[in-house]
């Protein structure tokens, strides 16, 4: 499925902003820093188009528009100004949502969060079911979730969510998503608040499921998670697009995102100050190895095992 | 003479009498100390921290924190008032709708005299840079701006210690950073701080990094040793600072560069190595 | 945003009125209503009006915002006003169809006891719109304070209704992206509740609920940390202090019943 946005505006209810304006002295009061009150349109002529099987990456500091961005993605708000078409379908349109919103599964931040049932199966299953499936086949989902996101449908399907430790609520979660088999699958920092270890297994979860032939758009902080698995980049900044790259493209200029609030990934940094002080780094696009072996050339200590990729 | 402000002797805990958190705990940290620990989930960080200012007490051995014991209810509020904790989730501590109300929540409890109380909210305030913001909304704010309220609010209290227990998990990086600015400038002034984090380049600030694993220290150093140990961070699924990750890499390939904790430190270290050739 | 229109209606302005001691103002709006309850005559009730509209402009608040604040409660007046003109029936009769019989003593007394509702509204109002919310809450809780002595836990109903107050907008947020994440996966929320729409409905509340007890119980410790200890021997940053602005709110209090009165037994 192709989602494309074409030049997508988005406002915090034209009628509520109205009121704000008549009401400016109430308004003086309101914290004016954080979520800023001119931020009055979270998205601003937005056009892009998320292409069937890419991995697409989406960076932004808080309050950027990512959070709003991704919910036009399966019609759960609609722009105020512009449209969103599903493979040409716009998502406007009476029922049209509903129907996209079984191929483009959106998984929340802290998706744990919304677990509600008495057992894994059921929650797994509420998906499926919603979408009036026969229970043989909500059967056959809630077990390919599971499997997809790593855990055992035996072990765990009469569990109560509520006893598992952080980690295992998130992937039942993500497998009440997957048990949709959507198309497209939508993160919203899909990581967030885990410690190392799970991080390092929840993207590779998510490569993997990426591998698999779904189409996935991920919202992250870490750079570094960003340039590891995305194929392009979209950054925003106070609801523009600020840029639309391959991670190579996108974090060739490391200033300006600086000056919206972002920072590249390490290696990539680290690159770029070694530039400044004189090293020549020709490499678009660093890892920790094409780093290492490029700066030990340039040092003239070549009794490198060749990097095997990059 | 520095004096001991924390003392964990063959302290043990035990939530439900049988699976001790930790058991046979030693830990001693001096006044002034940047304090950083680390450990992966499970290693019973956050119940030690809790047993700093008197959350909780140890089932075996003892804590002391300026020399009292936690188990004296006649200290508890001494020991709580100056040891200060600043939770993980923004949401779950902060008290009142009005951020001068939250800050003055802690004073208000022990009973500090108002020319004063007001006093304190405001230096507090200034103190994690927010100084002005007294009437407005703690619900308006951004997650890193709300630690910083609760920090303030642990601060107008006088604490001589301030416990951050994963007080960064929830930020994001513009917020992260702004809250380690404030603990290394309040570190500056004198306050000790024991930080508890699993973001390396936090730890990297700290004076003294500890590892705790399934209640037991199993690291204790400088940061600069600590932090170097790539393999045995690994095996206690801790991450290693990427400056580390990239000296291995380039010993790796026959680069006379030590191991780094920092980015800065690398970069002089390559500098160097490049104007001697 | 949403949360400010559920929590009161603030109305920030810098006024005699806003300056005013909550704890006397919250008294003072009940003496109001007495006050309004007191006109018998139309006489007396347009003094009553005259007073609330000069209290309005006293506290600078525009008459238009007024009457917007009570917003729903409208439909309130407007329908006890169209209930006295169908069951109140004397005097001259303007219009008859079937049962419904509108006369002169019906329009008379629907015009009297709407303005009466009106006023009593309006007059409520003021608190909130002068008062915020916090202050409502120091007010009622130091209000109380004196039943603490026969058992009244007035500190803890405070402390209840501050925090309440705090986690109100929260709630509503969280309650929000539940919402969305359901919808996500299908949900419909908007099918008969009595069929179907139950595991809807437990989909929204389950993880609320479980929120609500998760921030409980971290809070609790969050506030143990502070040394929360109950209200014995606690200060507080902003005292409440009578001023010459409470003396003023209370003479024209006491003015207001007695003009009311008075124009009661004018002869008109």
């Amino acid at each position: 499925m192709r989602l494309s946005f074409e030049a997508v505006s988005y406002s915090y209810e034209g009628a509520a902003a109205e009121k704000k304006r008549a009401r400016s002295k109430r308004e003086a009061r309101r914290a004016d820093w954080g979520n800023a009150p001119d931020a009055l349109w979270a998205l601003r002529d937005v056009t892009f188009a998320v292409e069937p099987g890419e991995f697409l990456g989406i960076a932004g500091h808080t309050g950027s528009g990512k959070s709003t961005l991704i919910q036009h993605m399966n019609g759960l708000v609609h722009p105020t100004e512009g449209r969103v078409l599903a493979d040409g379908r716009d998502l406007v349109e009476k029922g049209v949502a509903h129907e996209v919103r079984q191929q483009v599964g959106l998984v929340f931040q802290y998706p744990e969060n919304q677990l509600f049932a008495n057992t894994v199966y059921d929650d797994v299953a509420f998906g499926p079911r919603n979408m009036k499936l026969a229970e043989e086949e909500v059967d056959r989902r809630v077990r390919e979730g599971l499997a997809l996101v790593g855990l055992s449908f035996d072990e765990l399907r009469d569990r109560s969510p509520f006893d598992l430790s952080g980690g295992q609520q998130r992937r039942v979660a993500f497998a009440g998503v997957l048990a949709m088999e959507p198309e497209v699958l939508v993160l919203d920092e899909p990581v967030a608040g885990l410690d190392p270890l799970s991080r390092e297994e929840f993207l590779g979860l998510i490569r993997d499921l990426h591998g698999g032939g779904r189409t996935v758009v991920m919202v992250s902080h870490s750079m570094e998670d960003l340039a590891a698995l995305s194929d392009r980049i979209l950054v925003l900044s106070e609801g523009r697009v600020f840029a639309l790259g391959t991670p190579a493209e996108v974090f060739a200029d490391a200033a300006a995102l600086k000056a919206v609030g972002l920072g590249a990934p390490a290696p990539e940094a680290f690159a770029g100050e070694l530039r400044a002080a004189g090293f020549a780094l020709p490499r678009a696009l660093y890892d920790e190895r094409t780093l290492a072996a490029d700066i030990a050339a340039q040092l003239g200590c070549v009794r490198a095992e060749e990097p095997s990729h990059g | 003479m520095e004096e001991t402000f924390v003392q964990f002797a063959d302290a043990g805990f035990t939530y439900d009498g049988e699976r001790f958190v930790f058991r046979h705990l030693d830990l001693t940290v001096p006044q002034g100390q940047f304090l950083c620990l680390l450990g992966g989930n499970g290693s019973g960080k956050s119940t030690l921290a809790k047993h700093i200012n008197a959350l909780l007490v140890p089932d075996e051995g003892s804590v002391r924190t300026f020399g009292a014991d936690t188990r004296d209810a006649d200290q508890t509020f001494f020991i709580r008032s100056n040891a200060g904790l600043v939770f993980q989730n923004p949401d779950d501590q902060l008290v009142a709708s009005l951020i001068e109300n939250d800050v003055a929540f802690g004073p208000e409890n022990l009973g500090v005299p108002n020319p004063e109380l007001r006093e304190r909210v405001t230096s507090a305030l200034a103190e994690v840079g927010l100084q002005g913001f007294e009437a407005h909304e703690t619900n308006a704010l951004s997650g890193g701006q709300k630690q910083r309220v609760a920090i303030a609010g642990v601060l107008a209290m006088d604490p001589a210690i301030l416990i951050l227990d994963e007080a960064t998990a929830m930020l994001d990086p513009r917020g992260r950073a702004g809250l380690l600015r404030v603990v290394r400038e309040l570190h500056g002034a004198g306050m000790t701080i024991v930080m508890i984090t699993h973001y390396m380049e936090e730890a990297a600030q700290a004076e003294r990094v500890v590892v705790l694993d399934g209640g037991q220290v199993r690291m204790d150093g400088a940061p600069g040793e600590v932090l170097t140990r790539a393999d045995e961070l690994r095996a206690l699924s801790l991450e290693v600072p990427f400056a580390c990750r990239l000296s291995l890499e380039l010993q790796k390939r026959g680069v006379p560069v030590p191991t780094c904790i920092t980015d800065d430190a690398l970069k002089e270290e390559l500098c160097a190595l490049a104007s001697k050739r | 945003m949403a949360s400010r229109a559920i929590i009161g209606q603030y109305w920030p302005e810098e006024s005699l009125v806003h300056a005013m001691d909550p704890r006397v103002k919250f008294i003072l709006s009940l003496v109001l209503m007495v006050a309004v309850f007191c006109a018998a005559t139309p006489v007396s009730l347009a003094v009553a009006a005259l007073f609330v509209v000069g209290f309005y402009s006293a506290s600078r608040i525009p008459l238009l915002q007024a009457v917007r604040a009570i917003g729903p409660l409208l439909v309130l007046v407007v329908l006890t006003a169209l209930l006295n003109v169908l069951f109140v029936q004397g005097g001259r009769v303007y219009f008859e169809f079937g049962i419904i019989c509108v006369s002169e003593k019906g329009l008379q007394s629907a015009a009297f006891i709407g303005c009466r509702l009106l006023l009593l509204l309006m007059g409520m109002s003021l608190l909130t719109l002068t008062t915020t919310t916090l202050d409502i809450t120091a007010a009622f809780e130091r209000l109380l304070a004196p039943l603490s002595r026969i058992g009244v836990p007035a500190h803890e109903l405070g402390m209840i209704l501050g925090i309440a107050l705090r986690f109100l907008p929260q709630f509503m947020t969280e309650l929000g992206t539940i919402y969305r994440a359901q919808k996500s996966r299908g949900a419909t929320f908007t099918a008969n509740p009595f069929r179907g729409g139950i595991q809807s409905l437990t989909a929204l509340l389950i993880p609320l609920f479980t929120s609500a007890f998760r921030h409980a119980e971290t809070l609790s410790l969050a506030m143990e940390a502070r040394c929360y200890h109950g209200g014995e021997g606690i200060t507080r940053l902003t005292p409440l202090r009578l001023t010459w602005r409470d003396a003023v709110g209370s003479a024209a209090l006491a003015l207001m019943i007695a003009c009311v009165i008075a124009a009661n037994y004018l002869p008109l």
